[in-house]
């Protein structure tokens, strides 16, 4: 079990690690220690050493893997409610309904998505909401289309026209025959989408139009590492090599679930 | 010296011994039979040797003078090129969707370092095996082909590099009864024609009477009885064999005894039924058209007809799960409205049972709960603890152990999770029973015993039965009367006996002529 899902307990310890840390440093990661900037690692108390304002260095990842994983999982969860009723709706009633209503998911499909969140960024300035609902706004389309096909498969199933022949309503049809037979591919989805998120979300904060300051996430760390680069490798090295440990983690198990359902 | 001969073979699988001391004997242009109940060993038996399946095997198996279980893969791929071909059950799935049939075919006929042949000879190639516009159909993809034509696609594709072996692993059990005879009388004649050896394996021992010339009987992994086919199926000596036999329906089998009907209870006056062409196209596609049926109290009556002929689909109207368009279904007189708006009492009167036993159980659900819920909608009257009496009864009434509750789909075999279907199809007890083909895909004991069972409970609970089937055989050893349906059309109905025995419509001949 250990070894065979080694990637999702990794994740998992580091999700830990992010969370207790706060706890277990003397530094929180807006504070600023004016006796040691840019201080390199095993310095005192700075495990990694400070960046170019002073400010711990691991407290920092920390928090920035914090915010990352909770924008991915916030954005993800809604992917999974609102995919899943937007699916689930379209294929269960069919006809020009299920038409109109994936031709609409067509249609946001086709839309310049990264530009259309940099618009809003732009007027209504940065937010971290703002970035739940751009992301949100897409991750959704992809979970639709996959639950609209297991439920028009599942439709046509002798057991639920047997269900349906033995008098049970269509709404508990929907709650205890097809939701529960989808929900292990709708998994399977939804840990394919996570990574997605943190990458979008990443690559919005990198252009600085993520989550604001002193707040931090995976993407802007990597930024102010790429500019801080030829100085302090490690600013870049550290977010950077968690990031894609992370993003290759989650892609590993993610496409290991869906090869199971599918 | 036989063409092929196999003798004292075991076959092994991860440690566990499958099959024992099988031996059997195929002469040029004849044909040798494998028949046995599922999980007998015979497709394991027919594969194994060539290396298609994962067993080890071990005896002595000789091919035109070629020992297989000499060793080395390299031989073994040498002998499946030269001398051996191949046709599996399922016609689809075994040719490459992606492939048009030409390249197939080119492929298959290249196998043996033949030159690539011309277009030409690949057409004759189709139409040795009864392919019409043989030139068009080269360049067609697998899925514009019916089953029946997948499949003589496969025979072509099997014997293009002229094989003298031929091994068919149920040739033609994923086809319906009228394209079963012409698959079956195919073989024959290129058998004749080519010298063709042909080992066949089938668990219905009535598609290979009349074809096979030497009979092999499995049962779980040893050979119980073989010898010529007449002498075996004239006289069988093992009582396995006898029950075989016996399981299969045949038309000449004496009538069989059943109960009185009653009353007039469900009339069907003019159904129609059109599907929606998908998307926003126009048009409709109609699937039946002006059928009339009517059903007596304690009755059962057959639908029977090929595949795509509208049976189910009438069936499902009746049922109230499926469509209807025009026309009406009258309940001892009273119109049943359609579908979505059948009130609970309407439901209850008629259940329905499908196909496929395992798809028609929720994978998730325990049994107990799946043959429950029948009751907690249309028995809202009984309290949880008269309802886990019900369930209790109706299982035994199936035949079932109470141990069976709590178990789950995934582990139940196709006969037991059949009985778990009725189980909760007659748990409400229903008046009617649609069975939509509930014994096709069911080995023939199992279907037997299930046959006996509805009979039984017919007798106990006077229930109406709408068997819907391709099977006129199996059709005749549990109803009285028999609608045959072709194209979506109700052809022609009658008393069972009286249509066996002159058959107006040219459908009702075919069907009785493939039994």
């Amino acid at each position: 079990m250990l070894k065979r899902h080694f990637p999702i307990f990794l994740v998992l310890a580091l999700v830990m690690l992010a969370l207790l840390l706060p706890f277990l440093l003397p530094w929180s990661y807006d504070q600023i220690d004016w006796e040691a900037v840019r201080a390199p690692a095993f310095s005192g108390s700075h495990i990694f050493g400070t960046d170019e304002i002073g400010r711990d260095r691991l407290a920092r990842l920390a928090a920035g893997t914090r915010i990352t994983l909770m924008v991915a999982i916030a954005a993800a969860l809604v992917s999974l409610i609102v995919g899943i009723a937007w699916g689930a709706t379209a294929g269960w009633i069919g006809g020009r309904v299920d038409e109109a209503m994936m031709r609409i998911v067509d249609g946001l499909y086709a839309l310049p998505f990264m530009f259309i969140v940099i618009l809003l960024m732009v007027v209504f300035g940065r937010s971290i909401l703002l970035v739940f609902v751009g992301i949100g706004l897409v991750e959704w389309l992809t979970m639709a289309r996959v639950v609209r096909g297991q439920v028009i498969a599942l439709k046509q199933r002798p057991f639920i026209l047997a269900a349906e022949a033995a008098g049970t309503p269509s709404v508990a049809i929907m709650w205890r025959h097809i939701l529960p037979n989808i929900a292990g591919v709708a998994l399977a989805y939804l840990m394919l989408t996570v990574p997605q998120v943190v990458m979008v979300e990443s690559f919005l904060s990198f252009l600085g139009l993520g989550v604001q300051e002193p707040l931090t996430s995976l993407g802007i760390l990597v930024k102010e590492g790429a500019d801080d680069m030829d100085m302090t490798p490690l600013g870049l090295a550290l977010p950077g090599g968690l990031l894609v440990m992370i993003l290759v983690c989650l892609t590993i198990e993610g496409e290991r679930l869906r090869d199971r359902f599918s | 010296m036989s063409l092929y001969e196999i003798r004292n073979m075991a076959i092994e699988i991860a440690g566990d011994r499958l099959i024992e001391e099988v031996g059997l004997t195929v002469e040029a242009g004849q044909c040798t039979a494998i028949i046995g109940a599922s999980g007998s060993g015979k497709s394991l038996t027919c594969l194994t040797p060539f290396g298609l399946t994962p067993g080890a095997v071990s005896g002595s198996m000789l091919l035109d003078g070629v020992d297989l279980g000499s060793d080395g893969s390299v031989q073994i791929r040498d002998v499946r090129r030269r001398l051996a071909g191949f046709i599996f059950q399922q016609p689809l799935t075994a040719l490459t969707p992606h492939l048009a049939v030409g390249v197939q075919l080119q492929e298959a006929t290249m196998q043996a370092g033949a030159a690539r042949p011309s277009r030409l000879e690949l057409a004759r190639k189709l139409e040795r095996v009864g392919l019409s516009r043989a030139d068009e159909r080269l360049d067609q993809f697998p899925h514009r082909l019916s089953g029946g034509e997948r499949q003589r696609v496969m025979i072509a594709a099997a014997i293009a590099h002229s094989p003298k072996l031929l091994v068919a692993d149920e040739p033609t059990s994923a086809l319906d009864a009228s394209l079963r005879s012409e698959i079956m009388a195919l073989l024959d004649e290129l058998r004749a024609e080519q010298g063709l050896g042909l080992l066949l394996v089938s668990h219905d021992i009535a598609s290979i009477e009349g074809h096979a010339d030497q009979l092999v009987v499995m049962e779980k992994g040893r050979v119980v009885e073989s010898g010529a086919a007449s002498t075996v199926i004239a006289g069988p000596a093992e009582d396995y064999t006898r029950r075989l036999i016996a399981a299969a329906p045949r038309l000449q089998d004496p009538a069989p005894m059943l109960s009185r009907p009653g009353e007039p209870l469900l009339e069907t006056r003019n159904l129609g039924v059109s599907f929606d062409r998908s998307g926003w196209r126009r048009g409709k596609i109609k699937a039946l058209a002006d059928a009339s049926i009517m059903l007596h109290e304690c009755e059962s009556l057959a639908i029977v007809g090929g595949s795509g002929s509208g049976k189910s689909t009438l069936g499902r109207a009746i049922a109230g799960i499926g469509p209807v368009t025009e026309g009406e279904i009258l309940w001892e007189g009273v119109t049943l409205p359609e579908r979505r708006k059948r009130d609970l009492a309407m439901r209850r009167l008629i259940q329905p049972v499908f196909q496929d036993p395992v798809a028609s159980l929720d994978p998730h659900w325990q049994v107990r709960d799946i043959v429950s819920e029948p009751l907690h909608n249309l028995r809202p009257d009984l309290t949880p603890a008269e309802c886990a009496r019900m369930v209790r009864k109706v299982l035994s009434d199936v035949d079932l152990a109470e141990d069976f509750l709590t178990r789950v789909p995934a582990s139940l075999s196709g006969g037991q999770a059949q009985r778990v279907a009725i189980a909760r199809a007659i748990i409400a007890s229903p008046r009617l029973l649609v069975l939509d083909e509930a014994t096709s895909a069911l080995d023939p004991l199992v279907g037997a015993e299930i046959l006996k069972l509805l009979l039984r409970l017919q007798g106990e609970n006077g229930l109406s039965l709408l068997f819907i089937t391709h099977d006129i055989a199996a059709a005749r050893r549990l109803c009285h009367r028999v609608a045959v349906m072709e194209a979506g059309q109700i052809v022609e109905t009658g008393e069972m006996q009286a249509v066996i025995n002159h058959p107006r419509h040219p459908a009702t001949q075919k069907l009785i002529a493939a039994s």
